[in-house]
């Protein structure tokens, strides 16, 4: 379906010439794909939050955590609860997801990872995790039940226009937990003791071994970040996906495509991938149609493992701390 | 032989349209699963894909049965054709691609399948669906009489025989050198190619076998449902084989056939449970990995070890 | 005796009949399977419909219907083909029912209607729009809500003739339902002299419509806006084309409408966005008629809450089967028979009588409301 040549605006300029109406019509398209930059960025800020978790743990770990997604999903409905339940505010209920996330983080390595590493297998942690996620999915269901919440943040309804486009608060707040979120967990990396010994265990698990921390220790702490981090993004996207059990599975399955497009493991590559699908969204939906996103991204994803088999930014492997 | 015997008699053993639904499905995904346990028990490689090679299966014999009137037998070559060449194509990724990626790669090419079922309306009907599938014409034998594929017992009877001469086939050739060379590929990609195995090709090979067990699979799917929407065929599918391949046991053939059994008849047996049905089963599925780490497999060898060394005591 | 009596008197209304008196001692059990998705997403239907059954159960087994009880067995058909033939067939095969109601999803409904059909048992619909299941249909199948043609060309004249609508942007979800109700409402429109900008379909899986309502904005002036999608992507729809200052409830002019997918609640959660909405609804919780206002009673007694349109389907089913009974259906083949005779049964969303396709054609089950700024509904007396 393509898009027929939009806007209001272009009326008035009907009687002049072709050339002129042309250019009116370029002119008058500049909001709209103003709009849609602001739309994906807006978008992949959210997948960002959730696939930098995903990419802390394949670092260190080597694993794919498909229970990442029902992670987001407590951590949404951690926070919406806090909110209608306890009477807590909507930016403190974003702490209480980071908590709640974090504490499932720990729950899940230390019942399901921490056992199954010692044998050293790639593929049963993944359905472990398969299994989880089902798990806890229809618990959910039975909890929460089937009809979808209402998470509304008091920032949701309040619109900023300008230069005849529009962004909502929550959305420009989620651009900006998200970059927060990036230079703190940035910072934590590189300037702490700790953090440096995890991008150590990321490259090779002996050097950390060397570094005199407990192996075992920084791959908890990893696990508790990461789902710190998609309990966070529940809270976030909370407002603006639809809050039902199954609300985080509709995330991850594009957060898998951007972790890949990044390089698994990398940082950086997420970032820039997650902006990258998010945008991608926005424009496919603007000038083919919705329906065809998942071609679109994984499409691209396919394109990109044939030109570069470790991803579009290869996974890094950092001098030695 | 026994097995083959006990499995033939299983149809007469249960009364019932319901319970012999059950067979057929069991005797479905046994096919999909001894053939994704080529690509991941045998020669190692992650492939979430085997949704999509399902879908092909069914798409691509039911439109040629439907639209072309094309007769199910050559429909049925056409479908498990068409799926191993997909698989084959995927190959090509595999050749280049390790781990991980691959999982990923092959995930993603399920979900491309998936949505192209679901927008190519004016071929697939998309969500609208396909309606009234025929089962596989009736079959007239000499002396027997009619054999008509609309009675469920001999439907089990066609798919079951399929899977269990699959099933045969492939055992024999996982015991030739063929078998040999895919574990070693598993094993270490380097060395192998050092002994001379081509690993591309070989990954190709198991990649095309795997996709052509799902795509046969598929056309049985259709014609035994009756009708077909894209929904059946979402990626889930293949993490439920994937479960199926795990739970059994990776690698041992015989095991993930038995996990294919045991995976679909455990939802239908927990229905009566009621609401609480996926939890048992994610719980279950969870606990068996952590536990069972070598699948039912495993599990077999230990209670056979065991029961030997009572009796060499005794 | 009794049996005969309700025979010839027809078609009584639910609250007649249960003043009939006390349960006989011989009790006859009429065994009705349930098909319902209650796993999975489709469960937004399921656990609706189990409610209205379940308080259906309670009120018409504390009398019994001259002697005769109705039990309910659920099966879970997960809203897919493969899950709901097996339901299907165990349904069949184990608890033997003498009338089956479900499925909610149309491919789902479709799947099992060969196999309902061969075992001789009825199947009741209310939730499955699809027109293919009572076009051409089957002897065994009934369908008491209209279906997406029946709607979906009311709606399109009405937003021609009552709103002068000139341009439409038709949004469905790509389900059975979404694209089905999205092209009847495209093709009438067209030929009533309307354009339809753009028919943008997408995917359960969206969650953002921000993308969308700006492909909208920049299409232009338009009157109306369908959309075809379910509670939560409903809200985020409407939210979505408020922002973006299509629709009244962002200050727009565009009028949203729809067909029967959202209940009253879905008003209060999308708030000021909601303004100005107009769509078909099936049960309308103020409705004055006495039928109601007992439903609306007992529910909020029992739940709390307001009823949905799923809830009162299921209530309607469970009230049609009783009336069935009371007219003589004593077993699959005599239920049939009586369904099929129904004329002008009062249901909580309507009347219902059947046509030749078994389809219900009575119009009344279908009620335009327009959302009010506190979120309340305005009926529209459009039909």
């Amino acid at each position: 379906m393509a898009p027929s040549v939009p806007s209001p605006l272009v009326g008035e300029g009907q009687s002049e010439g072709v050339s002129a109406r042309r250019a009116s019509s370029v002119l008058s398209f500049l909001p709209v794909l103003l709009q849609q930059s602001i739309n994906g960025v807006v978008l992949g800020s959210l997948y960002v939050l959730v696939a930098l978790g995903l990419t802390l743990i394949y670092g260190v770990l080597l694993q794919i955590n498909f229970a990442h997604a029902d992670i987001v999903t407590l951590g949404a409905f951690a926070a919406y609860f806090f909110i209608h339940s306890l009477g807590g505010g909507y930016l403190s209920s974003i702490a209480v997801a980071f908590l709640v996330g974090g504490a499932l983080g720990w729950l899940l390595n230390a019942a399901i990872f921490a056992p199954l590493r010692e044998r050293g297998d790639e593929l049963r942690p993944l359905i472990a995790t398969i299994g989880v996620s089902v798990l806890i999915e229809n618990l959910a269901l039975a909890w929460f039940g089937p009809v979808p919440y209402a998470f509304d943040s008091p920032y949701s309804g309040q619109v900023i226009r300008f230069a005849g486009a529009f962004i909502t608060i929550q959305s420009l707040l989620v651009v900006v937990v998200a970059s927060a979120t990036i230079a703190a967990l940035y910072l934590f990396m590189h300037a702490t003791y700790v953090g440096k010994a995890l991008r150590a265990v990321a490259q090779d698990r002996e050097t950390a071994g060397l570094m005199g921390i407990d192996p075992n220790r920084l791959i908890m702490l990893t696990f508790v970040i990461a789902s710190a981090l998609a309990g966070m993004g529940g809270a976030m996207l909370g407002p603006i996906l639809v809050l039902t059990p199954f609300a985080g599975a509709s995330v991850i399955v594009k957060a898998f495509a951007i972790v890949i497009i990044g390089g698994f493991g990398n940082m950086e590559g997420t970032i820039i991938a997650g902006l990258f699908v998010g945008l991608i969204e926005s424009f496919t939906t603007q000038f083919l149609d919705p329906g065809l996103i998942d071609i679109v991204v994984f499409g691209l994803l396919l394109a990109t493992l044939a030109i570069r088999p470790t991803g579009l930014i290869a996974e890094r492997r950092e001098e030695n701390v | 032989m026994v097995t083959i015997l006990l499995i033939a008699v299983l149809p007469l053993l249960f009364q019932g349209t319901y319970a012999r639904s059950i067979l057929v499905v069991c005797a479905i995904n046994v096919l999909i699963a001894i053939g994704l346990d080529i690509v991941i028990g045998y020669a190692g490689q992650l492939n979430l894909g085997q949704s999509a090679f399902f879908a092909i299966g069914a798409y691509v014999s039911t439109l040629l049965v439907t639209l072309a009137g094309v007769d199910f037998w050559i429909a049925f070559l056409a479908g498990t054709i068409g799926a191993a060449l997909a698989g084959a194509g995927l190959a090509l990724f595999a050749v280049r691609l390790r781990g991980h990626y691959l999982a990923i790669a092959s995930m993603g090419f399920a979900i491309i399948v998936y949505q192209i079922l679901m927008n190519w309306i004016s071929l697939t009907q998309g969500p609208l669906g396909i309606y009234g599938i025929p089962p596989p014409p009736a079959w007239r034998v000499p002396s027997i009489g009619r054999i008509d594929f609309s009675d469920i017992r001999n439907f089990f009877w066609l798919v079951a025989a399929v899977a269990i001469a699959a099933y045969l086939l492939l055992r024999n050739l996982l015991r030739s050198p063929v078998g040999e060379a895919l574990i070693a590929l598993r094993e270490d990609e380097v060395s192998a190619a050092s002994l001379g195995i081509d690993g591309a090709r070989w990954k190709i090979f198991a990649f095309a076998v795997a996709a052509a067990l799902a795509g046969m699979a598929g056309c049985f799917y259709a014609s035994f449902v009756g009708t077909l929407v894209p929904d059946a065929f979402f990626i889930t599918e293949s993490f439920t084989v994937l479960a199926m391949v795990i739970v059994g046991g990776a690698g041992t053939l015989l095991g993930p056939a038995a996990g294919a059994v045991l995976l679909t008849v455990l939802p239908e047996l927990l229905r009566g449970i009621g609401d609480a049905r996926l939890v048992i089963y994610g719980l279950a599925l969870t606990l068996v990995v952590l536990f069972m780490p070598g699948g039912m497999a495993q599990a077999a060898r230990l209670i056979t070890e065991r029961a030997q060394h009572r009796q060499r005591r005794r | 005796m009794a049996r005969t009596i309700a025979a010839a008197l027809g078609a009584a209304a639910a609250s007649a009949w249960l003043a009939a008196g006390p349960a006989e001692a011989a009790e006859k059990i009429i065994k009705v399977g349930a098909l319902l998705p209650l796993s999975g997403p489709g469960a937004y239907f399921g656990a609706q419909d189990k409610q209205g059954i379940e308080l259906a159960l309670e009120r018409i087994n504390a009398t019994g219907i001259n002697g005769t009880k109705l039990e309910v067995q659920y099966e879970d058909s997960a809203c897919q083909p493969l899950p709901a033939t097996q339901a299907a067939k165990r349904l069949i095969d184990e608890a033997k029912p003498d009338i089956i109601i479900g499925e909610e999803c149309s491919d789902a409904t479709l799947a099992v209607m060969p196999l309902v059909a061969q075992a001789h048992v009825p199947l009741l619909n209310a939730g499955s729009s699809s027109i293919k299941v009572t076009d051409p249909g089957n002897p065994w199948t009934f369908r008491i809500m209209p279906n997406e043609v029946m709607q979906g060309e009311d709606l399109a004249k009405n937003a021609a003739n009552e709103l002068h609508a000139k341009t439409a942007v038709v949004l469905h979800e790509n389900t059975n339902a979404g694209i089905g109700n999205a092209d009847i409402f495209e093709k009438i429109f067209t030929k009533l002299g309307g354009k339809v900008l753009a028919n943008i379909g997408f995917g359960r899986d969206v969650n953002d419509f921000t993308a969308i309502a700006t492909r909208v904005a920049g299409l232009g002036a338009v009157d109306v806006v369908p959309t075809y999608t379910l509670e939560g992507q409903g809200l985020k729809i409407t939210q979505a084309l408020a922002q973006a200052g299509i629709t009244k409830g962002g200050g727009g002019k565009a009028i949203q409408i729809a067909t029967i997918w959202l209940p009253q609640s879905f008003d209060p959660k999308a708030g000021k966005a909601a303004e100005g909405y107009i769509r078909i609804v099936q049960f309308d919780p103020n409705d004055q008629r006495p039928v109601v206002r007992d439903f609306v009673k007992a529910f909020e007694a029992k739940y709390r809450e307001q009823p949905t349109h799923l809830n009162a389907h299921a209530w309607d089913q469970i009230f049609l089967i009783a009336d069935v009974v009371k007219r003589g259906g004593h077993d699959a083949q005599s239920i049939r028979d009586a369904l099929a005779a129904t004329k002008g049964f009062e249901g909580v969303t309507g009347t219902v009588t059947f046509d030749e396709h078994n389809q219900n054609i009575s119009m009344d089950t279908v009620h335009y409301v327009e959302t009010q700024p506190d979120a309340s509904w305005k009926v529209l007396k459009w039909n």
